[in-house]
């Protein structure tokens, strides 16, 4: 079922892992070079900044090809004729896929990465062409509709487990999202199915993990419970769902008022529910993933709560969350620290591999630059009056319009 | 064979010691899970929001605290930071040094984001360089710039270069006329200067950890610097030679020092480009998408083949 065999998908792990613990030398030069060569893999991998450039031009290339064809050789046919054809495009794409698995051996290389997503793409267009094309909108639903997210959705699950690409998870969360619009017209119902749609998924996925807590696969089902837990949470909290957005944009009467006071009290209390709950599970299972989407929900709940309470929002609450969120990671750290060896209950706030601190002294060099200030200055267009304006950078600090 | 499996295997062959065997195992189990990753970004999260929480605050309240109140509540909060930081410093070297404690980085990085808010404030309400008002840009770069080299802190060397950024800019914006011309010859001096500078410091062994964060940010401010005068219509022609010796430049480097970031600076920027100027000529959706699939094969086969000889993952 899977592109790659366990053996190989077992080799480029241990690979990984070696090469990480060689430069954080828990592992000598001599150590890593022997064990290095019992990992010896076939697959042909390459630099990640290297597969994302593989992967837009193989993107470009493919869109491109697609639109030339309709351009040069069917330009003057029918949608449904389109269709059909990019229903063909899909087949080749999916194939292409493959044979660059198979024959080729790539493995996250960008270019059947691109393949597949292509696939994805072309069917699902497909289908909406060839079986939609020339069918006016109409306001009450039609079930056949959903045909295209909910093909969108398996197909990217599809890729998700075939090609272990991990972006196909969630992309197949946002194909859920447009499916139940096609059954009924009740925002309340269409949150309740997606959420059901993602407790399912939990469940399914929490069933089949625990058979590979030890093996490669974990990390691909753990990011698939933190999406699957994150997305439940969405799906609940009717202040950030998409759902809600939608409606707003599309100048419903919108937001948050539409739904019953019960079913809008039910969240609330729901989106309180969730956080611990997800941290529990990833605490319990020593999941990194799933306790990150438990933090993220906290977050999100802490944010959302006047909001969804209609209370009166005030400047300085973000600095109120601020001192929460260092007295939390504080708290911890300490907390942590007071066992002996700084490790409790398996959990330790020491650096224990490489892995994180490249990622944050990547991360260090772009939020600097992101923080709240501005890079380029406007003229100052204000006078000395009471009212400070359109003003100028403060370097490194906040953009000063006081 | 899992990792475990062979991590007991070697253990078995003598190639492990039973202590090595038992740290990468228990790493590989998750047993003791690190959560210092986690603490790091809930504490940068905390910083931002209290940072932003306190702007916006000030903004909105200035008229009804007062002057006084406000800054010294600023002042406090940075002196408070820097009084910390300066407390407890950690020994100096020329080498990456180790942070002495895991808040120490964020209460730096807050006291720096604080004396900029209190910059900020001073200046629009008293105006105290109103004649040169971009001198507390330049001395705001330089103190970040020492602060950043006497901690070792990352992300006041982001504010530094932003900061010195931000210089450049007020100081094109006095100008009347060409301010676009203007912006770009000031972002590819500034590119050029932080990029250099860095080099120097690099190549002297000054905070060598330091240099990919002044590379990055110089080839990107270099790179848009020069696009942006590619797609103009008229007098592309020096701007179009110079993008392809920094693609050129860029492409070598990323080779050289297997930094594939700047490959695909090269390859994106490059084909942004080129682009641009050969679309101008192009009319007809058959000429235009012909044009992206036989440059996209032909950049594809070129990518594929240094990936083949230069980027392949061990």
């Amino acid at each position: 079922m899977r592109a790659y065999s366990a053996s190989r998908e077992e080799a480029v792990r241990a690979r990984n892992l070696l090469k990480d613990w060689a430069g954080e030398d828990f592992l000598t030069q001599a150590q890593y070079q022997s064990m290095e060569q019992e990992t010896v893999c076939d697959l042909r991998r390459t630099n990640n900044f290297l597969r994302l450039v593989l992967l837009l031009f193989t993107l470009i290339i493919a869109g491109a090809a697609a639109g030339l064809f309709f351009t040069v050789v069917f330009s003057q046919q029918s949608e449904r004729t389109m269709g059909i054809f990019l229903l063909i495009f899909a087949t080749i794409s999916y194939a292409a896929a493959e044979i660059a698995v198979s024959q080729a051996r790539l493995y996250r290389y960008g270019i059947e990465e691109a393949l597949a997503v292509c696939s994805v793409a072309f069917l699902c267009a497909g289908i909406q062409l060839a079986l939609f094309s020339g069918r006016l909108y109409s306001l009450t639903p039609d079930a056949t509709r959903c045909l295209v997210p909910a093909v969108g959705a398996i197909s990217s699950l599809w890729i998700w487990h075939r090609f272990g690409l991990s972006y196909a998870f969630p992309a197949a969360m946002i194909f859920v999202v447009f499916v139940p619009g096609h059954w009924t017209l009740s925002h309340s119902t269409q949150h309740l199915i997606v959420a059901a749609f993602y407790a399912t998924g939990l469940a399914g996925v929490a069933a089949v993990r625990s058979r590979h807590r030890l093996d490669y696969l974990n990390d691909d089902y753990s990011l698939a419970e933190a999406f699957l837990w994150l997305g439940i949470y969405l799906a609940t909290n009717l202040q950030l769902s998409s759902l809600s957005l939608l409606v707003q944009r599309w100048g419903s009467t919108g937001g948050a008022t539409e739904f019953s006071r019960p079913f809008y009290r039910a969240t609330w209390v729901l989106i309180w529910c969730l956080p611990p709950v997800v941290i529990a599970r990833g605490v319990q299972r020593k999941d990194r993933l799933v306790i990150v989407a438990g933090m993220i929900v906290a977050i999100l709940s802490l944010v959302t709560i006047k909001p969804y309470l209609d209370w009166q929002r005030h400047t300085w609450d973000p600095m109120l969350a601020g001192i929460v969120l260092a007295s939390v990671a504080l708290f911890i750290r300490r907390w942590l620290a007071r066992e002996p060896g700084g490790i409790r209950h398996g959990f330790t706030a020491a650096r224990l591999s490489g892995k994180g601190q490249h990622l944050m002294n990547a991360g260090s060099a772009v939020f600097g630059l992101l923080s709240p200030h501005s890079i380029t200055a406007s003229p100052q267009t204000g006078g000395p009056e009471v009212r400070l304006g359109g003003g100028d950078s403060a370097g490194g600090g906040a953009s000063c319009d006081f | 064979m899992t990792i475990l499996t062979r991590l007991e295997q070697w253990k078995e062959r003598g190639d492990l010691s039973p202590e090595q065997h038992l740290h990468l195992a228990g790493l590989c189990r998750g047993e003791p899970l690190s959560l210092f990753f986690e603490l790091n970004v809930l504490l940068y999260a905390g910083v931002l929001a209290f940072v932003g929480g306190l702007g916006w605050t000030v903004s909105t309240w200035s008229q009804q605290l007062g002057d006084v109140i406000v800054l010294t509540i600023l002042f406090a909060i940075f002196a408070a930071c820097f009084w910390y930081c300066f407390s407890r410093p950690p020994a100096w070297s020329r080498a990456q040094t180790p942070s002495p404690s895991l808040i120490f980085d964020y209460v730096l990085y807050l006291g720096c984001l604080t004396w900029s808010i209190e910059l900020a404030y001073l200046e629009n309400r008293f105006h105290v360089f109103s004649t040169q008002r971009d001198f507390y840009l330049l001395a705001t770069a330089g103190l970040f710039f020492f602060l950043a080299y006497r901690f070792d802190n990352r992300f006041v060397l982001s504010l530094a270069l932003s900061s010195l950024a931000g210089w450049f800019g007020l100081t094109i914006s006095h100008r009347p006329l060409h301010q676009d011309k203007a912006y770009r010859l000031y972002a590819i001096f500034y590119s050029l200067v932080i990029g250099g500078g860095g080099a120097l410091l690099w190549r002297d062994g000054m905070k060598p950890h330091f240099f990919g964060t002044y590379l990055n940010i110089a080839a990107n401010v270099l790179f848009w610097a020069l696009l942006s005068g590619v797609v103009i219509r008229e007098g592309y022609g020096g701007w179009i030679l110079a993008l392809l010796a920094a693609c050129g430049a860029s492409l070598a480097w990323g080779l050289a020092r297997r930094q594939f970031a700047f490959v695909a600076y090269a390859a994106v920027y490059g084909y942004v480009g080129v682009s641009s100027i050969f679309l101008r000529s192009l009319y007809g959706d058959t000429a235009v998408l012909s044009y992206f699939v036989v440059t996209g094969i032909a950049i594809l086969a070129g990518l594929v083949r240094i990936a083949r000889r230069f980027g392949r993952e061990v």
